[in-house]
């Protein structure tokens, strides 16, 4: 594995890097960056009672931005995973302890690290009986006619944290790579378990800056935004344009307290988004063309304080601007997919140069995978009397692989079998 | 670093153009941008044979003062390599090379929504590709989201990309944009063809309806580049006349050009001449046309027995194309409005759908199925939205203020057929 040139790169650049390539030698290459100002990350808890039933529980202990926006950590990874022994109660004892290792080490925070582990529609097809009909998980699918490829391995660990090191410490600890958690001993991993699928692994970041950090990659442009939050340039995740945990949260049976999770997986053209579409032209099609003539964004979206701006008129006129001025937005097509006006998608993307590419993963949770279709079919905009490339974004974004999973809750996170009621 | 090579690129094309002194070639969009390269160039005074060999080739982009709003003659005729066109299920396609050059893209229908777009760098390509029907020859003139992606020694360069839909005098309706390459070589190019979104009919209809992939490779070298700069242009006094140069003639490679007015059906709506008098009789040719924006708009109904007519009724066909070589404008929103003694006839305006068909080309059309036109009735055209289509020099001030047209149905319509 090669490591990034240090003295090419700003420090931020440097740790982003360090997560993307991952393994052993970056994470010491990571804590030996910080050496000078140690990063002090705060402990988890001996207590497991104390952190909440569901995995995706991460809202009210994630930061707030100034607008009061939940913030998510700045440094994502989704560590693919295979099954490498039957699910036994012998395995799902060690997944448990290995997962609890985590949450004793960090504090579940920005600061310290949040978690979820996902199982794949093929990972539940190696049990006798189905899930429930509570659970809505089919496999992936092509949504809009693209050639898409699947997630068909096993299971997703995704880690997030505003420390980079942090990232990598914990996925690291997980397979043997490393001897502490934080600075605490690991006695559990997963090894015997699990093991890493290497080519499926992704990396990715979020917050203000760390786009424009990019630029030195081919298909990321100089003149996207210096406090741009993602690499398309703009906020997202605004507090009312998101579905609530508890809106996305499986409510009854035996999978009661789940969610379910898509990924999407895709690259993006930065170079006619930024170099030859205008800042009025991004807008238009990344919220509406409303929000352009009223100037109601600004340049990264920061006169958009809590909601993406979206009214029931302006979602419902989606079809008139399609007609009307040849363009219509993304938010705003996208919103159509709402149920009784409010958000079904709980969003935790994130931006990516993996593969030095400019891309985004998609991560969406939902009570059923039917609700992410019916917002990204809306989305699509098919329906719509609009030009490729003004149809909101879809003309700049190439799907390249999707996965369905099941974010099972805190108590069947480790290798749920199909009907937990029938097993247990 | 990669970095490095780009910051070369911007600095190497800072001097060039300098060095042609080339007032104003950059336009409003090229200002911006161009500022932001000079920043570099404090350090970046590396000097490179080839990449000066580049630039030194690229033509000059002259800006004309007092452009019409209107189809204009532009300031000189391009130079392209064309390539042999490739066999994609239902379709055909035909790449065209030549140097990276600016254009302009529409999006909406305000002031604010025509961007003038420069070159990121003279390293690289304009490459575009006009897509036909194999087997009526019609060119496709609708954007269903193509996707293309490069590679050189089975390497991607780049990030994939839709190219947009264009028209160019030369070229006609076409797919294209500029494509920066760093380096020369063989680069493979892959199209992926989603099936046709637009509504089709007559010999069209029911086809491409699979989704297909196009591949083709091209040499960019010194070679490559000497040829498509070889660029002579017009008289300065010709720049910016109204007028417009001949489609280029390619072998094996239609021209997106709309039958001629006299190969239409039906009963012609007529306009206004430029006195305001209605035009007696059928109009002979395109230029006879009414226009809006400089479009000229051509309006027929169709008898019920018609087979593009679809139901019981009659139907209006409109065919609006550039006013000389009848050049479809594709991606418009159209209504009709009938009027008789200052009375509406029809609750709601009827909505145009655009199609594509087998021998009248891409056009807009609706049933009359529930309208009881009459001779004498007005029929006004609304253009909602103009063409959304990006426009190389000599388009990019025409299409874009269209007020609405006003037609008549002529008095001897009801015995006209």
């Amino acid at each position: 594995m090669t490591l990034p040139d240090r003295s090419a790169l700003s420090r931020r650049d440097y740790l982003r890097a360090l997560v993307a390539v991952g393994g052993a030698s970056a994470l010491s290459a990571c804590l030996s960056e910080n050496d000078d100002e140690a990063v002090d990350v705060p402990s988890g808890t001996d207590d497991p009672d104390s952190l909440p039933s569901r995995q995706h529980a991460w809202n009210e202990f994630l930061s707030r931005d100034d607008d009061g926006n939940v913030q998510l950590p700045e440094h994502h990874v989704l560590v693919a995973l295979s099954l490498s022994t039957e699910p036994s109660d012998d395995a799902r004892a060690q997944v448990e302890d290995a997962l609890r290792a985590l949450e004793r080490a960090y504090e579940w925070s920005n600061e310290g690290l949040v978690f979820t582990i996902g199982y794949t529609p093929a990972y539940f097809d190696r049990f006798d009986g189905s899930l429930p009909d509570s659970v809505d998980l089919p496999d992936p699918e092509p949504i809009v006619g693209d050639a898409d490829r699947f997630d068909e391995f096993d299971a997703i660990l995704h880690l997030a944290s505003d420390h980079p090191e942090v990232t990598l410490e914990a996925e690291q600890g997980l397979f043997g790579e490393r001897d502490e958690f934080n600075g605490r001993g690991i006695e559990t991993d997963l090894t015997g378990v699990f093991e890493r699928v290497d080519e499926r692994r992704r990396t990715g970041f979020v917050g203000a800056g760390l786009p424009a950090n990019h630029t030195d990659l081919d298909g990321v442009p100089e003149s996207i935004p210096d406090e741009a939050p993602s690499l398309m340039g703009f906020r997202s995740g605004f507090a009312e344009s998101q579905a609530p945990e508890d809106r996305v949260t499986i409510a009854e049976g035996p999978f009661a307290g789940a969610t379910t999770q898509h990924v999407s997986s895709m690259g993006l053209n930065l170079r006619q988004w930024f170099e030859q579409d205008s800042q009025h032209q991004r807008v238009q099609k990344m919220f509406s063309p409303e929000h352009a003539e009223e100037n109601a964004v600004g340049t990264t979206g920061e006169k958009l304080t809590t909601t993406n701006g979206l009214t029931d008129e302006r979602i419902a006129a989606t079809e008139a601007d399609a007609s009307d001025r040849g363009v219509v937005g993304h938010a705003q097509k996208a919103a159509r997919g709402r149920e009784d006006g409010k958000p079904p998608l709980l969003r935790r993307d994130f931006s990516t140069v993996d593969d030095d590419r400019p891309g985004i993963h998609f991560l969406a949770l939902q009570e059923g995978i039917e609700e992410f279709v019916r917002v990204r079919q809306a989305m699509e905009g098919t329906d719509l009397d609009v030009t490729n490339l003004n149809n909101g974004i879809t003309g700049y974004i190439f799907v390249n692989r999707r996965g369905n999973y099941l974010v099972p809750p805190r108590s069947l996170r480790a290798l749920p079998p199909t009907n937990p009621t029938e097993t247990e | 670093m990669d970095h490095e090579i780009d910051r070369r690129t911007f600095v190497g094309w800072g001097a060039a153009t300098g060095a042609l002194a080339l007032a104003g070639c950059f336009g409003e969009g090229g200002d911006e941008n161009g500022g932001e390269r000079n920043d570099s160039d404090g350090e970046g005074n590396e000097t490179d044979e080839n990449r000066d060999e580049t630039v030194d080739v690229a033509p000059p982009f002259p800006e004309i003062e007092d452009k019409p709003d209107a189809v204009y003659v532009p300031t000189h005729r391009e130079s392209m390599r064309a390539l042999e066109p490739i066999v994609a299920g239902d379709y055909r396609l035909a790449p065209m090379l030549s140097y990276p050059h600016p254009f302009w893209l529409v999006t909406g229908d305000g002031e604010d929504d025509v961007q003038h777009v420069t070159p990121d760098q003279m390293r690289g390509v304009h490459m575009m590709f006009t897509l036909w029907d194999a087997e009526t020859g019609v060119v496709l003139p609708v954007d269903s989201g193509n996707v293309v992606r490069l590679s050189r020694d089975g390497e991607r360069v780049g990030s994939p990309q839709s190219m947009w839909p264009m028209l160019s005098q030369e070229m006609g309706f076409h797919f294209g944009d500029n494509v920066p390459l760093e380096e020369d070589g063989t680069y493979t190019v892959e199209v992926e063809l989603p099936p046709l979104s637009a509504r089709t009919t007559g010999d069209l209809a029911g086809r491409f309806a699979e989704r297909e992939t196009a591949t083709f490779e091209f040499d960019y070298d010194q070679d490559f580049r000497e040829t498509v700069s070889d660029v002579d242009y017009f008289d300065e006094g010709r720049w910016g006349e109204r007028g417009a140069l001949e489609p280029m003639a390619h072998d094996h490679v239609p021209y997106s050009r709309l039958p001629e007015v006299d190969a239409f059906p039906g009963t012609f709506l007529v306009g206004t001449d430029e006195s305001g008098e209605i035009r007696e009789g059928r109009p002979e040719s395109t230029a006879e046309l009414p226009r809006s924006g400089d479009a000229a708009f051509l309006a027929t109904v169709l008898e019920s027995d018609y087979r593009l007519t679809g139901g019981d009724g009659r139907s209006l066909l409109v065919s609006p194309r550039t006013p000389y070589n009848r050049v479809p404008l594709p991606n418009m929103s159209l209504d009709a409005t009938i009027e008789r003694d200052g009375e509406s006839v029809t609750a709601e305006p009827v909505s145009l759908e655009q199609t594509i068909d087998g021998e009248y080309g891409l056009h807009y059309g609706a049933s009359l199925e529930d309208v009881d036109l009459r001779a004498g009735d007005t029929v006004t055209l609304t253009i909602r939205s103009l063409p959304q289509v990006a426009r190389h020099q000599g388009y990019d001030t025409a299409f874009l203020e269209m007020p609405p047209i006003e037609l008549r149905v002529p008095e001897d319509s009801d015995d006209a057929e």
